[in-house]
Formats: C-alpha cells, structure tokens, sequence
C-alpha cells in the first residue's frame, strides 16, 4: 500500500460566481473555501463538521472530482484530483445522499447494474457484486422494486450501495444519515463502521455532533471555508478550554460573579445565555482543581442556584469554535 | 479490496447507457405519443398534403416528409433531452464522476433514439401506405433502406453535439426551442432545401442530414434535382460533413465536462 496520505489538500480555494439578469449581468463572488489545509490518513473515518454553507460538500465534490478548485491544490490517494481523474474515479465512491441521484422510474437493482458498468465492474462478477451489496445494506428484498416506491431511508441505503459496488479505496459520504429514522441512521452507521475494517478511507461529512463522535477517530472543524480545528474529540476537547463543562443556573448574574469564576484555577471560558427565565454560566475547566462546590460558593444569594458537572461533548466544542470563528 | 479500476469500457458504457434508456422508455407510458402516436398522426397529414401536390411519387414525398418528421427530433435532441433529465434528477452528478467518458454514455442513447426513431419511420410507411393502398414506386428499395438509416446516423451524429449543451448548461432547452423549426426546415426534412431561399442554403449544407436527405430524394426520385450536384457528391458531403460533427462532439465533450467542473454547475436544473 502506498504510503501517500488518503487526502492532501493544500491552500485550497473555491469561489463560485453567481450571475444575475440577462441584458446587465450582475456577478455575484461567493468564497466556499478560503484556503484549506487538509491531511487525512488512510484507513479510518475521517470527520468534517461545519455549519451550513461552511463548505462541507464543496470539498467533498472537489475531492471526489466534481469540482475543479479555484486554486490551490488536492490530492486523493496521492493523485491531483483535477490532473490524474481518471485515475482517480475508479478508485473513489460518493454518496451525497437526498432524494435525487437516482433512476426513479427503475428498480434498484437496474440502477446498479448501470451503475456498476460505467464503473467497471468485472461484468463476471456484476449480478454477484450487486446481490452482496445489497444484502450488506438490507435491501434484498426491494431490489426489484421501482425507486420512486423506495422510502428515504431506502434510497439512502442505495445511494450507499452505488458509492461502495466497484469497491472503492477511497469513500466520500455527504451527511449519509440526514433525515433518516433513528433506526435507519444506526443501521447505517453499523454499515459506515464496517466499510473501515474492509480497508476502505472514509470522509464523511455530518453536522451531528454525535455521529461524529462515534465514527471518527480524527475530526476537523470547517466554518466559513476555512478549517478551524482538526484533531481527535479529546483533543479538540482540550483546545476549547477543557474536557470539563460546569454549569450553574440561577435569575440572573452580576458581572463580578462572572468575573469570580473566571479567575478559579483551570477555568478556561465563561459564557453566559439566557436558558427560558433563568440564566445559565457554562464553564470549560482544565483541572480537576475546579469543582462545583467551589463555583457554588462563588455565586452566593443565589438560593435557586444549580451547579451541575458534566462532560464537555463535541456539540460544545463545535459550538465555541464556531462561534469563534464567527466573532 | 480490489478496485474496478481498469474495467471500465467505452463499450459497456454504451451498452449500459442504451439499457437504461429502453428501460427508462418502457417504464414511462408519455413515450407512446411521440414514437407511436404521432408517427401516425404525421402519416396521415403527410399522405393528404402530397396527395394534393399528385405526381407519381407523391407517396415517397409523403413517407420522407412524415417520416423525417416523426424521427428527427427524437434523434436529434432526444439525447440531449436525457441529458437535461439527468440534471433534474441529480443522476448527472454520479454519471459524470463515474470513469466511463459520458460521451460513451451519450452514444448508448444516440444508439436507442436512432432505433426508435426508425420505429416510428416504420410506422408512417405503414400508415401511408395503408392510405394509398399502394406501395410508393422506389427505384432502389435496398439502398433507400440503407440510405434511410445512414439519413438517421446523421441526425444522431448532430444530436450527439446538441447533446453536449445540456450537459453545459441547464438553459439547452431553451437553444433547443430556438433552433428546433428551424433546423427542420432548413435541412429539409419535409420540402428539398432547393425550394428555400438560395441565402438559407450556407446555412443548410453544414448541416449533415441536409446532405443525406438530399441523396435519399436523388435515390428515390427519378429526374430529382436537388443541389444539382448529383447522388454522389451528396453521399460524400453527408460523409465528411457528418465526420466533422463527431469529431467535434469527441472533443467538446471532454471541454464540455472541463467547463462544468469549473462552473460547478452539475446539480442545477
């Protein structure tokens, strides 16, 4: 196996122009991507968190070779992804999922031996091929039916079967699990876990915290174009302030009591929301040294105050960086 | 894991492609009309509107006029048209990034629409025959077969680059309409363009059907006039004029599929 990362990309940039009316053309320049530096490793699931309109699907259609990039450079399994395509795409799958993508008219099973044709898959093995690929994903027993009689969950477990039938080395998947069922989403989940141990890269693309909390060893934070964190949840943990969250809720805080807090030992953040008609101080601690009984003892006349402690969760974490890029 | 890399084939390609067409076709009933209904209608009206002009191969003039028009738009812009579908059902998006050239794909639907085109062809000689109770006086029935269907590869030839607008754009529908009546009369589908005003022929000779069709007429028609040129020089001008098309469709295609991966244009329908 080639020692070249699954993903390199490198001061990558993408400006879409936007063109209004017909006789005086108004052009509007809108940057999906400010220069990102990206390197994925192969051999385990990748995550990309982002706001909506972060950039998410830009890069994934650059990287799967649907997009040519403004500037900058991507390299996919260790080829330039606008140089080497053809290389490239019988060696990568892409799921971008939703209702479209497919031939509604035909069954699932004819939509992936087209499928499974244009990408070249040995024509001895295709019928073979298409029947495995749909036991793996529990749509045997609707293979014959017509797409448009497919419920979304279904079509995504077909969007999922297209993206992996040629077995690819390399799989974008674009929020694999948006708008499905809860069960649904696990069952994919179960599946997205099971390409790994076939050897297969995986960037996946999500806005559920959790998702990517349980799938993705290494997990980078887009917003607006540009990659604000990458590292394991732990380790995007401890760049926030701490893998500790306090929280006491009460009517209301002076700025000193804020201010207290701020300078206990370990306290990292403070920051204040209303929460319905209290308020509520979430705290990032580092140490252990901070305990809710020292944050109760900070807010005193309070007597309706609640201290709690808990885990900071990778929705905190993507939330203060986020917000922070917002700022 | 292996990976399908080196399997993929122009030829599976077109082979796929043209499967998924005639399954698409028979899965959706509004085909009927125009590949089986209308051939009929235009039978009809052809058959009467030549009956009048009389002759003794008027016949022939109505089965060209009806059957040109029951085939070439279907021909001609019913892959571009497929293409256009594909952008509306987000399958253009998978299609592309697929290894196999989409231009191979675009011929599997050249391949069909030619097909089903003859189909309807068929239909009008059988309508208008069955009208005139006679069969139409052709003097080379075997070469106006094959000169009917090299007619179709034509069309085909010109659809294929027609084709590489939709894949452009999402607006190729409205070129289509713009040009669509025109381009009819102008390669002379149903009237010899020699009956058009002499400053529409430059217009008419790039086109490659207008060439071919004029050779059919010459095979079919004794004392056709015509360009004035003769059978063969139509046979060779349809022959270069429909190289030149197919070359260019080779390599627009690959700019076509460059461009859209700059615009990132691929979803917009």
């Amino acid at each position: 196996m080639s020692s070249s990362p699954a993903i390199e990309t490198i001061g990558l940039r993408r400006v879409f122009d936007t063109r209004k009316g017909f006789l005086f053309r108004e052009v509007t320049h809108t940057e999906a991507l400010r220069g990102v530096d990206l390197v994925v490793e192969r051999g385990s699931i990748f995550g990309l968190l982002g706001p909506n309109g972060a950039g998410k699907t830009t890069l994934t259609k650059i990287l799967s070779t649907l997009l040519a990039p403004s500037d900058g450079k991507a390299l996919v399994l260790g080829h330039d992804v606008m140089k080497e395509t053809a290389w490239l795409r019988p060696r990568i799958g892409l799921v971008l999922g939703g209702e479209r993508g497919l031939y509604n008219r035909i069954s699932g099973r004819e939509n992936l031996r087209y499928f499974a044709d244009l990408y070249g898959v040995p024509a001895a093995e295709r019928d073979r091929r298409i029947q495995a690929v749909l036991e793996r994903v529990d749509l045997v027993w609707a293979a014959d039916r017509r797409v448009e009689e497919y419920s979304r969950g279904m079509k995504q477990k077909l969007h999922i079967a297209r993206g992996i039938l040629h077995r690819p080395q390399m799989l974008f998947l674009d929020e694999p699990t948006i708008g499905l069922d809860p069960k649904s989403a696990r069952e994919t989940r179960k599946l997205v876990r099971s390409l790994v141990t076939d050897g297969v890269t995986i960037f996946l693309t999500t806005h559920y915290m959790f998702e990517a909390e349980e799938l993705c060893p290494q997990i980078a934070v887009l917003s607006k174009g540009r990659i604000v964190a990458r590292d394991t949840v732990d380790g995007l943990r401890k760049l926030v302030g701490g893998d500790r969250t306090l929280e006491a809720e009460a009517y209301g805080f002076e700025d000193r009591e804020v201010e207290a807090l701020r300078r206990l030992p370990g306290v990292s953040k403070v920051a204040s929301e209303e929460y319905g008609p209290s308020m509520r101080l979430t705290m990032r601690v580092r140490t252990l040294e901070t305990t809710p009984a020292d944050v109760t003892r900070c807010l005193p006349g309070h007597p309706e105050l609640s201290v709690r402690e808990r885990r900071t969760s990778l929705e905190d974490v993507y939330l203060d960086l986020v917000e922070e890029e917002a700022r | 894991m292996a990976t399908a890399a080196a399997n993929y084939s122009g030829r599976r390609g077109v082979s796929a492609s043209l499967r998924i067409a005639v399954l698409q076709f028979m899965a959706d009933p509004q085909w009927l009309i125009p590949s089986m209904i209308a051939p009929v209608i235009f039978g009809l009206v052809s058959f009467e509107l030549f009956r009048g002009y009389g002759g003794p191969y008027y016949l022939i003039y109505a089965i060209l006029g009806a059957g040109m028009m029951s085939m070439w738009g279907q021909t001609l812009y019913g892959s571009g048209w497929a293409t256009g579908q594909d952008r509306v059902f987000g399958t253009l998006e998978p299609t592309i990034q697929a290894p196999t050239p989409y231009l191979y794909v675009i011929l599997g639907r050249v391949l069909w629409n030619v097909v089903s085109g003859l189909i309807g062809g068929l239909i009008v000689y059988v309508v208008v025959v069955a009208a005139a109770g006679s069969l139409p006086a052709v003097t080379d029935p075997v070469g106006f077969a094959v000169l009917f269907v090299f007619v179709m590869l034509t069309l085909a030839a010109v659809g294929v680059v027609f084709a590489a607008f939709y894949v452009y754009t999402r607006y190729a529908g409205f070129i289509q309409n713009i040009g669509e009546f025109a381009f009819y009369v102008g390669t002379g589908c149903m009237f010899p363009v020699v009956i058009l005003p002499f400053f529409a022929w430059p217009a008419s000779l790039f086109f490659p059907p207008t060439w071919a069709l004029d050779a059919l007429r010459y095979l079919a028609i004794p004392g056709y006039q015509g360009f004035g040129w003769g059978f063969w020089w139509d046979l060779v001008g349809a022959v270069a004029t429909t190289t030149v098309y197919l070359t260019i469709a080779g390599t627009v295609f690959h700019r076509v599929e460059r461009h859209v991966l700059e615009e990132g244009n691929l979803s917009d329908y």
